[in-house]
């Protein structure tokens, strides 16, 4: 048993765990060997995230058995997993905001560093052996998602980590960043670390894993080198059915010019001028901090620009903040879905109605069965899956969240609907259904503007896509005549 | 060198100026150099420093909970209550000492009970530490029948009232030890840093295998004794235990601590923060009263000052967010 063991870094077998209805994982089995990259895949709901809480000690198994590195794992608390040697790096960071670098690296071990000097230099020379000259005091609300990404590495390294789990590690970063990050994990493998990669993005796992799992509802379908599989097999695998196509046919119904945007300038921007037309997806590329974002946020009001500079239907629109935006009919999907877009202790309903609210009131009063009537339609016409309207958001998948908002801004017919990353984090059946719904959208006379940081899904939706680079507008492109590699360069700048 | 030390100055006089209430000190500091009063003799800026003391010592232990996400509004009764237990215990018949150390155990154990029921009961600080306030108000009322108690014990009284080398108060070396060791505490010690780190963020914390519970509610029993040490420097130096004292010293330690840039979200802040936020307040107190300004006026001011100091603050932080 050791013997053959010895290659193994991580063990689990017949792992089952259920929450009050639902049955979260059945009798999983996975092998991870030693040095290797070991991908994960599934959609939102197949039992990953949970199976990354049981190992790290989040969660207590029902049943099974976990061996790592040799040893059975009973109970176990997060402290006590990252000091057996297996570090997690969650979606969402387990950093502390208000802490500098360093400090966070060595949280909870401020003694055993010997206090602030002997932190900063060990973190130094831990960030360095993987090539992030990051300076140690920084803090990290200052940092963006790459450089935390960097952090919870070094974090990870500093507990000597012989096992590191990454849960979906690329969904903030530029392909720039993603590239640096490959190579960290290549020079980890190197090292003879193991990783768990998990990712809804299938060509990383194409390019970085040596064997892939894939799941799906709470069971492991299988285990394979990668090698073995086609992309194709491998989402229907993930999906429980074959998906034909992943993007909906391009919608064609640009019509005349809808708005406007004449020279905008701030800090960041700098003379940015576009037009949008009626039924049109013009795609935003660019690499993130280029000011994508900054540019809708101006538009909505949500930052202060001087002047007016946008005009809707030929006419001026005086738009301050995003109220004005959304009494002129354009909505905004935030970057950020879990800090802009939802109040996530709020019930679905809530959410959804949140926009449309004075359509159901009448004198000040709210029409509750009008608001749950609106709740219970955008659910049933967006597929959100959820137990009831009263659920709170929270507890639904990232997919499902999304669906929420894109509910809130469907419910008040937007002229213009503008979505900055509509399917980060999103698994590929849920963002089938988000580009079926921005086909709606545009058909229904509504146009959108995308931002996204993946190439492929801004190339196969849009009608036109305008790059943008270091706050300028660097090139517009006809996305069926040109290249991705065209595009990139002009983003790149 | 040259460039770590010019480093270190910029370093620092950015922190300095981040912070309104440093500025506002500087303001007034100017200010009372046009005026013809007696704010600068050493016998004046000596005597803030000692009116200062009581509630700067409150402060430092307030600004442990706050740093952790908390807050503590029981320190005025606390104060109180433990004046008259030290008194009463000393009247009873009780060795000095051991008097003092009853009433600081007596804060202390205030502030484990405060600290159960928000730490380990997860309730809401403000709340429970607002009504265990009001509670300790009534107790010390039952206590004293609502009179005034003195000491006859006249020892007593030179703990605070003395004078080192006949200059410097006593109550001004008692702050400065306590606010040392607060700032040692927090700065140097894996203590202070996870303080830091659950206050920042909790959850992180907790996964990172700091003893959370037992961290925080440490912080509100040192609220709890420091307020106590801080009650009995003031009967000492009053001579007298009485319920009515620090019926706003709650606020105005907890404002202080706000207003010197420790923020109620927690994680941020520190003593030196505390420090120079309560020093705002009694500054401009010294300040008014050096001026002759009416006691209402004086209060309207007071009021000005710590809502203009907090959106200053809040607008300079905006300023910086919105800046595209």
């Amino acid at each position: 048993m050791e013997k053959k063991d010895s290659g193994i870094i991580l063990s689990i077998r017949d792992v089952s765990k259920s929450f009050p209805g639902v049955k979260a994982l059945d009798n999983v089995s996975i092998e991870i060997e030693r040095g290797i990259v070991h991908g994960i895949v599934g959609e939102n709901g197949a039992g990953k995230s949970t199976l990354m809480k049981i190992l790290s000690g989040v969660y207590t198994k029902d049943t099974g058995k976990v061996m790592f590195d040799g040893e059975t794992i009973e109970h176990t608390t997060p402290i006590e997993s990252l000091n057996r040697g297996l570090s997690i790096i969650y979606q969402e960071f387990n950093l502390v905001n208000t802490m500098s670098v360093g400090e966070n690296i060595f949280l909870g071990r401020f003694k055993e560093m010997n206090g602030m000097r002997g932190t900063h230099a060990e973190a130094r020379k831990l960030l360095d052996s993987i090539g992030c000259d990051i300076d140690t005091r920084t803090l990290v609300g200052d940092l963006s998602a790459a450089e935390k990404q960097m952090l919870e590495i070094t974090k990870a390294l500093s507990f000597n980590s012989k096992l590191i789990i990454m849960d979906e590690p690329s969904s903030s970063l530029t392909s720039d960043e993603l590239k640096q990050l490959f190579a960290i994990i290549g020079d980890l493998k190197a090292r003879g670390v193991s990783i768990i990669y998990i990712s809804h993005k299938l060509d990383e796992i194409f390019e970085l894993c040596d064997i892939v799992t894939v799941m799906r509802d709470g069971h492991v379908i299988d285990t394979k080198p990668v090698g073995e599989l086609t992309r194709a097999e491998m989402i229907t695998k993930m999906v429980g059915r074959s998906i034909e196509h992943e993007y909906p046919e391009r919608p064609r119904c640009v019509g005349d010019t809808l708005m406007e945007v004449r020279s905008i300038n701030t800090h960041k921007l700098h003379d940015i001028s576009f037009e949008l037309k009626k039924g049109e997806i013009l795609g935003f590329v660019g690499l993130v901090g280029a000011g994508r974002t900054e540019i809708v946020r101006a538009i909505c009001g949500a930052d202060k620009v001087k002047g007016h500079h946008v005009l809707v239907e030929g006419k001026p629109a005086r738009i301050k903040k995003p109220a004005d935006a959304k009494k002129i009919g354009i909505g905004l999907l935030p970057e950020d879905r879990k800090l802009q877009g939802l109040v996530l202790r709020f019930s679905v309903q809530s959410n959804i109605v949140m926009a449309s609210l004075d359509k159901m009131t009448r004198f000040g009063f709210v029409n509750s069965s009008r608001e749950k009537e609106i709740a219970e339609r955008q659910i049933s016409n967006l597929g959100i899956k959820t137990p009831s309207a009263q659920t709170t958001v929270l507890s639904l998948s990232g997919g499902n969240q999304q669906k929420c908002v894109v509910g809130r801004w469907l419910e008040i017919n937007p002229q213009i609907l503008i979505m900055d990353e509509p399917t980060r984090g999103i698994d590929v059946g849920a963002k089938y259904e988000i580009y079926v719904l921005m086909k709606q959208v545009v058909e229904n006379g509504g146009s959108i503007i995308m931002i996204s940081s993946e190439l492929p899904e801004v190339l196969n939706m849009s009608n036109r896509v305008l790059t943008i680079c270091e706050g300028r507008i660097t090139g517009e492109f006809n996305p069926e005549e040109v290249s991705a590699q065209t595009i990139m360069d002009s983003a790149i700048g | 060198m040259q460039t770590s030390i010019a480093a270190f100055g910029k370093r620092t006089l950015r922190a300095l100026t981040k912070q309104k209430a440093v500025i506002a000190i500087l303001a007034m500091l100017i200010l009372m150099l046009f005026f013809k009063t007696n704010f600068y003799t050493s016998y004046n800026l000596l005597s803030i420093l000692k009116d200062a003391a009581v509630n700067e010592i409150i402060a430092f232990g307030v600004t442990l909970t706050v740093i952790a996400a908390g807050c503590d509004l029981s320190v005025g009764g606390v104060m109180c209550l433990s004046g008259i237990v030290s008194i009463q215990l000393m009247n009873g018949g009780m060795n000095m000492w051991l008097a003092i150390l009853v009433a600081v155990l007596v804060g202390a154990l205030v502030g484990f009970i405060n600290g159960f029921l928000v730490v380990q009961q997860k309730t809401e600080a403000f709340i429970i530490t607002l009504g265990m306030g009001m509670l300790i108000k009534g107790v010390n009322q039952q206590l004293t029948d609502a009179h005034p108690v003195s000491c006859t014990n006249m020892e007593f009284m030179k703990i605070a009232n003395g004078k080192i080398g006949g200059v410097v108060p006593n109550l001004a070396i008692y702050m400065i030890v306590i606010g040392l060791l607060t700032y040692a505490l927090l700065r140097y010690t894996s203590y202070g840093r996870n303080l830091y780190a659950l206050g920042g963020d909790y959850d992180v914390a907790k996964y990172s295998g700091i003893n959370v519970i037992a961290t925080k509610w440490t912080a509100f029993i040192l609220s709890g004794a420091l307020a106590a040490v801080a009650g009995v420097l003031l009967s000492s130096k009053l001579n007298t235990g009485s319920s009515i004292y620090g019926d706003d010293t709650a606020l105005m330690v907890n404002c202080g601590v706000v207003v010197g840039g420790t923020s109620f979200a927690g994680g941020v802040g520190g003593i030196m923060q505390s420090f120079v936020g309560l020093m705002v307040l009694q500054l401009l107190t010294n300040c008014m009263n050096m001026l002759g300004i009416a006691p209402y006026l004086q209060q309207v001011c007071q009021g000005v000052v710590i809502v203009a100091i907090i959106w200053l603050d809040c607008f300079g932080r905006k300023r910086k967010r919105e800046d595209v």
